[in-house]
C-alpha cells in the first residue's frame, strides 16, 4: 500500500486549510477541567462568572487550543509529522458554552534543518467562532519527513 | 466571603514555585483524545499538548491563594522530548516579568514540565493578565 501522507516537499507554502466546526459544550468544559485539574472559577463557576466580564462560565484556552488540534487533523490528508516541536500562541477572545468554533490555517514557511530527511512547517493558525472572530491565533511548528533522505 | 485569592501586587519577581508530580496513564490519554480528537505525532507518545494541560492543574495544587487571573493571554512553547504513559511529570515556574497596567498587571512565567529523570521534556513562556487588589476589600 502507498504512504498517502503528505511529505515536507507535498506542502507549499500559501497553501491553506480550513476545518470542520466544531460546538464547544459544558460537557467538554467539565471533562476537561476534570482531566487537567484546573478548576479555576473562570472555567468551573456559573454564579461567580455571572459578575464578570464574560457574564458566564468560558472554556479553558488550552482546551481551546487542543480542539484546535483535532479539527486541524480533519482538514488535510495527514502530514508525514514526525514532531510538533513548538507554537507561539495567543489567546484573543473567549469560548463561551455553544460557540462554534473551526481552525483556517496556512502554511507560512517551509525550513531546512541539519537534517536531510525532515523539515520544520509553520503554520499560521486561526481559531474562529461563528460570527467570524478570532478568538484564538498563532503558529505552530511541526518537524515534516521529507521524501528522500538523500 | 470570597475565597483568598493572590493580586499582581501579591506576585514576587523571581519567585519559583515547584508543583506536585502526576503520573500520565493511559486513561489520561483516553480522555484527552476524547474530549479534543487531538492525538500524538507518534503513538508511542502522548498527545504534545496532554501533558501542559495536567501541569496547568497541577499548578492550582501549590498551596497558596490561587493567582487571580483576568485573561491568559499568550504564551511560546517547545517541545523537547517525548513523554510516555507512565511517565511522571512535574513543573517548575518562575515569575520572570511583571509590568503594571491601568486593568491590572502583566505577569511573564518561564515554565519548564519535568519528568522523573529529571529531564525537561517542554518548557516556555506564559503572559497573563491579574487582577490589582482592591482598595476595598
Amino acid at each position: 500500500m502507498t504512504d498517502q501522507r503528505r511529505f515536507f516537499e507535498d506542502i507549499p507554502v500559501g497553501e491553506e486549510f480550513e476545518s470542520p466546526g466544531r460546538t464547544v459544550t459544558e460537557t467538554d468544559i467539565v471533562l476537561f477541567a476534570g482531566l487537567s485539574g484546573d478548576y479555576n472559577v473562570l472555567h468551573t463557576d456559573a454564579e461567580f462568572m455571572k459578575q464578570s466580564i464574560f457574564g458566564e462560565r468560558i472554556a479553558h484556552g488550552l482546551l481551546g487550543l487542543a480542539i484546535q488540534a483535532g479539527l486541524f487533523t480533519r482538514a488535510t490528508i495527514a502530514f508525514a509529522t514526525l514532531a510538533f516541536v513548538g507554537l507561539r500562541w495567543k489567546f484573543k477572545g473567549p469560548i463561551k458554552i455553544g460557540d462554534t468554533i473551526r481552525v483556517r490555517a496556512k502554511v507560512l514557511a517551509k525550513k531546512e534543518t541539519s537534517k536531510p530527511d525532515r523539515g520544520v512547517i509553520t503554520l499560521d493558525r486561526k481559531v474562529l467562532n461563528q460570527r467570524g472572530e478570532v478568538v484564538q491565533e498563532g503558529e505552530t511548528d511541526l518537524m515534516v519527513q521529507r521524501r528522500r533522505g538523500d | 466571603m470570597a475565597t483568598e485569592r493572590h493580586y499582581f501586587e501579591d506576585v514576587v519577581p523571581g519567585e519559583e514555585l515547584v508543583t506536585p508530580a502526576m503520573t500520565i496513564t493511559e486513561a489520561h490519554v483516553g480522555l484527552y483524545q476524547g474530549v479534543t480528537g487531538d492525538s500524538a505525532v507518534d503513538a508511542e507518545n502522548v498527545p504534545e499538548l496532554l501533558p501542559l494541560a495536567i501541569t496547568t492543574g497541577l499548578g492550582w495544587r501549590v498551596p497558596r491563594p490561587p493567582l487571580a487571573v483576568k485573561a491568559f493571554l499568550s504564551f511560546e512553547w517547545e517541545i523537547l522530548e517525548p513523554v510516555r504513559v507512565g511517565d511522571t511529570i512535574h513543573s517548575t515556574s518562575r515569575s520572570a516579568m511583571l509590568r503594571r497596567m491601568r486593568d491590572g498587571g502583566l505577569v511573564v512565567k518561564e515554565q519548564q514540565i519535568v519528568d522523573q529523570r529529571g529531564r525537561v521534556v517542554q518548557r516556555g513562556r506564559f503572559t497573563f493578565l491579574v487582577e490589582h487588589r482592591p482598595k476595598h476589600p
